[in-house]
């Protein structure tokens, strides 16, 4: 499934922090019930995520990165929003504690 | 996702109008004043979202094949898959109760009590997560655990590889299974097993028939039950899907033990999976119990009670635990929807073993 009209949100707030090409973006992922949106564009280091939780349902999303890194966010109850500044680039892997059939993968670019 | 708004808008005005449908449905007095009726299209939406898959998944990875599947029953069976030699899979999770053992906790090596509950192996082709705790990613990955466990059958892989070798008929059912000079292995064995956990799933229960259209498949109880369990009594908040869970891990307040389930292995900072375990199935339950991962809730009464109260208000509690006042009549109600979600278990043939 797929969230055609939040994906253009995710778009679009990138493409307004973009406009200023040497300041990091900002891109919002709406969660709805558990779907973590695609995050539609390849973000750089130093872009920040956010993460908002539109489902009626908590989550606990953690990234994991090609590294090997682990960064949890903490729990996410409905209708808040959660953030993370992406610090290094290559592959990423979102997951949640809560419900592990959300999966949402992505890169991260180095500039 | 549309359902899943409809189910929201629906919840809200099942609050405040209460089973709408039941004066169509049953004829009885509703308990609360009937503001807003549940419409059909909400109703059928609502429906759509129990409705049995058509076929079983099988990863890419370990293909169904007859061949097989055999071979994994018959592993399932076998006791030579133990140290002792006396306990096979199906020593706790036994076709005649349910793939399951009926008992509060399970019992291991040397007749110790387990920790946990023994879950029924069932309709997990669909699983995203095995254990309570979710600690194996695939059933491949779990087959290898009760087999090495000190405290259940507590053998090496490369021990029960030997003993199939000297059992002279396995040779050829591997030949068959998966073909190759030396087909007895670690990877093999937890192939098979897998393959065979796949095939065991639910029958149709009344309830599915009522899904495909059958109005008279499920009672009046039963039909608002089911309205219970997704609106006021908020059940399918977790017990989603036809399969009635989300695979997904919560803390519902029971009283807390040393098993930290979920919670020891999240890192510390993950609130949530502090005494948090997977949602179970609620399809073909045994309807004597006892309940929950390590069988505290003793009958359906203490399960519907407990989420009555909400559970035991703590930092990890699930944020979807929230008191909610049900009648005698209301309780009857889930239960006869729970009675509707179980069908005829389908009859098993022993394997004869090699
Ligand atoms: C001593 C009793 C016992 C034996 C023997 C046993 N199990 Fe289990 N099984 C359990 C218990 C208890 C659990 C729950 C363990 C946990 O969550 O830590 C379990 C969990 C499982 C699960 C996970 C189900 C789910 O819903 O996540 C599967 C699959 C399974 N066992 C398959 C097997 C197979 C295959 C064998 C034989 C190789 C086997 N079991 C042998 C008691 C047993
Ligand atoms: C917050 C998510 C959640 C909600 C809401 C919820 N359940 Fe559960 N349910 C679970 C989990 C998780 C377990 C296992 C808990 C444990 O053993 O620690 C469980 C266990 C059960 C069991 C025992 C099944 C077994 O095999 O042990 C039954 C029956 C049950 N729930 C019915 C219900 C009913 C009826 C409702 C609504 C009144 C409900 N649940 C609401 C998550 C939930
Ligand atoms: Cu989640």
């Amino acid at each position: 499934m797929t969230f055609p009209t939040l994906r253009h949100v995710a778009f679009a707030g990138l493409l307004l922090f973009s406009a200023a090409p040497a300041l990091a973006a900002e891109i919002e992922i709406p969660i709805h019930h558990t779907e973590v949106a695609d995050i539609g564009v390849t973000p750089k280091v130093g872009d920040t995520l956010t993460f908002v939780n539109h489902a009626d349902i908590a989550h606990n999303l953690y990234l994991t990165f090609e590294d090997g890194t682990v960064q949890t966010l903490d729990t996410q109850p409905p209708g808040t929003t959660k953030r993370t500044t992406l610090a290094r680039e290559g592959h990423v892997i979102v997951r949640c504690w809560i419900h592990p059939i959300i999966r949402m993968e992505f890169d991260v670019s180095d500039k | 996702m549309i359902g899943r708004r409809l189910l929201t808008l629906w919840a809200a005005s099942v609050t405040l109008a209460a089973y709408a449908a039941t004066a169509g449905l049953g004829g009885a007095t509703p308990d609360v004043a009937v503001e807003r009726p549940l419409s059909s299209a909400d109703l059928a939406a609502l429906k759509q979202k129990f409705r049995r898959p058509a076929a079983t998944p099988f990863p890419k990875g370990n293909p169904f094949t007859e061949e097989k599947a055999a071979l994994g029953k018959s592993l399932f069976f076998d006791p030579r898959l133990s140290r002792s030699g006396s306990v096979s899979c199906a020593t706790c999770h036994n076709p005649s109760l349910g793939w399951s053992d009926g008992l509060g906790k399970a019992v291991g090596f040397e007749m110790k009590p387990l920790a946990r509950r023994t879950p029924p192996v069932r309709n997990l082709a669909w699983g995203a997560a095995f254990q309570w705790d979710g600690r194996a990613d695939t059933l491949e990955m779990q087959a290898r655990m009760p087999i090495t466990a000190p405290d259940e059958m507590n053998m090496t892989m490369d021990l029960v590889v030997e003993r199939l070798k000297a059992a002279p008929g396995y040779g050829p059912m591997f030949q068959r299974a998966f073909g190759g000079d030396d087909p007895i292995s670690a990877r093999t064995i937890t192939a098979a097993l897998a393959t065979f956990q796949r095939t065991l799933v639910s029958r149709e229960a009344p309830f599915d028939r009522w899904i495909a259209g059958d109005e008279t498949a499920i009672g009046p109880d039963a039909r608002r039950g089911f309205e219970l369990f997704n609106g006021k009594a908020r059940c399918a908040a977790c017990h989603s899907s036809w399969r009635f869970t989300d695979d997904s891990f919560h803390d519902i307040g029971l009283t807390a033990t040393a098993d930290l389930g979920r919670g020891k292995f999240a890192p510390p900072s993950v609130v949530a999976m502090r005494n948090a375990f997977k949602t179970p199935s609620l399809r073909d339950l045994r309807m004597q119990g006892p309940y929950g991962h390590d069988g505290q809730l003793k009958d359906l009464g203490a399960v519907i009670e407990h989420y009555a109260k909400g559970g035991e208000k703590r930092e990890s509690l699930s944020f979807e635990m929230k008191p909610v006042e049900l009648s005698d009549r209301e309780r009857r109600e889930l239960v006869a929807f729970l009675d509707s979600i179980r069908a005829e278990p389908a009859a098993v043939e022993l394997p004869q073993l090699p």
